[in-house]
């Protein structure tokens, strides 16, 4: 059983800490009196995983066994997360696989004979066919691709349904071959506590009209975390969305959960707590770390995309999204949760190479932006790690550089951040020019195009992080797209402290959430 | 890109030559179990590992210990009654303590002598649990006490081995005394062995923490050796475990106060003894006993570091 997370207090023994920044590291010192926040060590993963994902499927919470949900000559459409979960991406074979194959057999045993597979990527790049093959797997790849296995496509009119809007007025309008099926079964990897439960078919399948009702400023506002679901305005419209869909077809969901282990045994010391590095943790520490900082800028993203991690699986829970997703939580908690006591003046954060939309890509100033001050920000429960007019400190290079063919609107939205980085500005003003653009539309169907409002999302994610905060520095930044993105670059953290004094004096408190792995703040 | 040695440097920064750090405080609650324990000693005691060691004890440790510092040894005679195991308790202030105390006592002793070494320091390292195991016939003891019921002093003293032990549980980090932990006076009480109190002084001058190799000048090192201690059938270990350390006090007071006078002090009831996280200097220069709260960090070094009022030639004509 690993050890809990816990709160580091920096004192003069303290080894200098690892910090991510990108696709490289660094060892950090931080001022004394510190506090860093340590997520849970990795717990065991499921031995007998086939075992437990057929318990699931034939002791779910509050549904029928999944045999008795599966007749012959039934609709059945087995939806599953996209590219963007895990980060990053598991050793094969995929738990969603794993899953699949098992809710497959029984549905051949049944007779099922319409069955379609579909990526719930939403407004997400399609995923490659290779892709989809790592994900499902060698014979659910060979026996469904391409007719029966395909990406959700939200752009395809015909091939939505409208079925309805919620008491908020909400439109819910999802993939019409999901909507018209006699059951969906979802297969969710929940990896942060926003993942899985109504989310799931609400977002993953939905199109542009309905994601504009939770994907706003105002709503990203008021959710507080978006990783605390009672507390994220964006997941009560999820839920009510979840409501309608469910009113009209019914969903059996498949929610996994994975241990601490993002990275592979060669880089091991990425996981351990630093005071307990051995020789060869310190000797694998130095050899990667000058062989990455030698590596071309290609050969070093080669590298880290080529990454997989050895994920075990702490809990397969199935059943009603309603009913399930507790289970998931709870278990999620359990890998992530570390208590803290009060709010920092100065929260660090170091950002590692990855995040949801740049698997095998490139991830662009305004993705650091998303992953800084909307992912990382936002991994609390409770309050905010850093108080309401603090600073926050990332690391990350945050070089200028783009994805032409995954991110073709990025590069048109970062010319927009020299007029105005205001949300709302840019929500009023261009968000719905970006999202109707015919030539973005186009992209998105017919190649591996994140959707053109997708920056848009991605700039609201950090809404409330803009919003609660005085000032964003970025160490080892590039001034200029630091600048164009409204923040500020420093050298070291020392500059970065002294930026950071006109905000929050000379001896501010300051707390480093120590991730990855993931660590969910529990702020009291 | 930062240049090899500048990331070679903050690699190293904190931590000792097995590239080991010190587990900051607030994460000690949560550090794992050492095993050192679990490292194999029993090949040290065997016939060939003893005459390997007797001979580096006497060929090496000792001439080198002795050209660097200069050992002062009074009370050797009080052993001449301890046969069989007895348990040898001593104030801990340096890594010198060790060899000190080896090249201290007869070789009678030390020949049938086994060491409680640190098992989170000493053996958290193969190459480094085997060379202290192997010159010092050292053995894991675990100084949280988490495994204390699996310690191997007992067995060793079950089998005929004398045991040195450093109840202070880790090296002084300002020469003074800290408080006993009971593991030697339970030992003593269990096996019905007794405990010979030591004092050592001049050690954490001539090699505090942090040093790797004593400061030049043959600083002088005072070993004191006291009488044996039994348990008393009415004892209590805590009781017995106060007179241990009153004991090691009083042999430490001889160096200000001079044999009687340290005695009369000891049975006066003035020396300041250790106690719970208050640590103490039996004496001061002033011959005023002291507890570390009541001075400032600078001024307890500079206490535990004053030479020696006799240290040096007698002067020839008195003042």
């Amino acid at each position: 059983m690993g050890r809990p997370g816990f709160v580091l207090d920096v004192d003069e023994r303290t080894p200098p800490l690892l910090m991510h920044e990108g696709e490289g590291f660094r060892l950090e010192r931080l001022p004394l009196g510190s506090r860093v926040i340590y997520p849970p060590e990795s717990l065991p993963g499921i031995v007998d995983l086939e075992g437990a994902i057929q318990h699931a499927l034939m002791h779910p919470q509050g549904s029928d066994p999944l045999p008795q949900l599966l007749r012959r000559g039934m609709r059945l459409t087995i939806v599953f997360d996209d590219l963007s979960l895990p980060l990053p991406p598991m050793r094969t074979p995929d738990v969603r696989q794993r899953v699949i194959e098992q809710v497959l057999e029984l549905a051949a045993a049944a007779g099922v004979d319409d069955v379609e597979l579909i990526a719930a990527n939403s407004l997400h790049r399609r995923m490659t066919p290779a892709e989809l093959k790592r994900t499902v797997g060698e014979r659910v790849f060979r026996a469904f691709h391409p007719d029966h296995l395909r990406n959700h496509d939200a752009e395809d009119p015909t091939n939505l349904l409208h079925l309805g809007t919620t008491a908020h007025g909400e439109d819910v309008e999802i993939n019409r071959r999901a909507a018209e099926s006699d059951l969906i079964v979802y297969v969710n990897i929940t990896l942060t506590a926003m993942n899985g439960g109504s989310k799931s078919v609400s977002v993953g399948l939905a199109s542009y009209a309905s994601l504009r009702h939770h994907h706003n400023v105002h709503t990203l506002r008021h959710s507080r975390s978006f990783n605390d679901p009672p507390h994220s305005a964006m997941h009560h419209s999820y839920d009510r969305m979840a409501d309608v869909i469910g009113g009209q077809v019914p969903v059996f969901t498949i929610e996994t959960t994975l241990n601490n282990a993002p990275f592979p045994s060669a880089l091991r010391f990425l996981t351990r707590r630093e005071w307990e590095w051995n020789l060869t943790d310190q000797a694998s520490y130095l050899a990667v770390k000058r062989s990455n900082d030698l590596a071309s800028a290609k050969l070093r993203r080669q590298i880290w995309q080529a990454t997989e991690a050895p994920y075990g699986v702490t809990g397969v829970h199935a059943g009603a999204p309603s009913q399930v997703h507790p289970h998931t939580l709870a278990a999620l908690h359990r890998q992530q949760l570390t208590e803290v006591h009060g709010q920092a003046d100065v929260a660090i954060f170091g950002l590692p190479y990855i995040c949801p939309y740049n698997v095998n890509s490139i991830m662009n100033p305004i993705l650091v932006m998303s992953l800084g001050l909307g992912y990382f920000f936002n991994l609390y429960r409770g309050k905010p790690i850093v108080r309401q007019g603090g600073v926050a400190i990332f690391y990350h290079p945050m070089r200028p550089e783009f994805h032409p063919v995954h991110h073709p609107s990025y590069i048109d939205f970062y010319e927009l951040l020299a007029e105005t980085t205001d949300p709302v500005m840019l929500e009023t003003k261009y968000e719905k020019q970006f999202a109707t653009d015919p030539w973005y539309i186009h992209l998105y169907r017919t190649s591996y195009a994140y959707h053109g409002v997708h920056p848009f999302y991605m700039w609201y994610w950090g809404a409330h992080a803009m919003q609660h905060l005085n000032d964003v520095i970025f160490v080892g930044g590039h001034r200029p797209t630091t600048a164009r993105l409204g923040f500020r670059a420093a050298s070291t953290l020392a500059d970065a402290l002294e930026l950071a004094s006109d905000t929050v004096g000379r001896d501010p408190q300051i707390s480093y959430l120590h991730a990855p792995p993931l660590v969910l703040a529990d702020v009291r | 890109m930062s240049s090899l040695r500048a990331e070679l440097r903050l690699l190293r920064h904190g931590r000792d030559w097995r590239g080991r750090a010190r587990v900051p405080r607030s994460a000690q609650r949560w550090e794992l179990p050492e095993n050192g324990d679990d490292f194999p000693t029993a090949w040290a005691r065997t016939a060939p590992a003893r005459a390997l060691r007797t001979a580096l004890q006497q060929g090496v440790l000792k001439p080198v210990v002795w050209s660097q510092t200069r050992p002062v040894v009074h009370g050797r005679e009080y052993l001449e009654g301890v046969r069989g195991p007895a348990i040898f308790i001593a104030n801990h202030s340096s890594h010198l303590d060790t060899p000190v105390l080896l090249g201290a006592l007869p070789r009678r002793i030390t020949e049938k002598l086994a060491v409680g070494a640190a098992a989170d320091y000493f053996f958290d390292s193969r190459a480094t649990a085997a060379a202290t195991t192997l010159l010092f016939n050292a053995f894991p003891v675990d100084r949280r006490g988490s495994r204390r019921g699996r310690s191997l002093a007992a067995e060793l003293v079950e089998d005929g081995w004398s045991v040195l032990l450093y109840p202070e549980g880790s090296r002084t980090v300002d020469g003074w005394l800290s408080a006993f932990k009971l593991g030697a006076a339970q030992l003593c009480a269990m096996k019905g062995v007794p405990a010979v109190p030591i004092a050592l002084r001049g050690t954490f001058a001539a090699m505090p923490r942090g040093r790797r190799w004593p400061y030049p000048g043959r600083p002088r090192v005072t070993v004191r050796i006291g009488r044996p201690l039994r348990i008393e059938a009415n004892e209590t270990v805590p009781e017995f475990r106060t007179r241990l350390v009153r004991a090691v006090a009083t042999l430490w007071a001889e160096d200000d106060l001079g044999w009687y006078r340290a005695l009369r002090a000891a049975a006066d009831d003035t020396l300041a003894l250790p106690t719970g996280s208050r640590r103490a200097l039996p004496t001061t220069a002033s011959g005023q006993p002291a507890h570390d709260h009541d001075m400032a960090p600078w001024r307890r070094v500079w206490e535990s570091t004053r030479p020696p009022a006799n240290d040096g030639p007698h002067p020839v004509w008195p003042d």
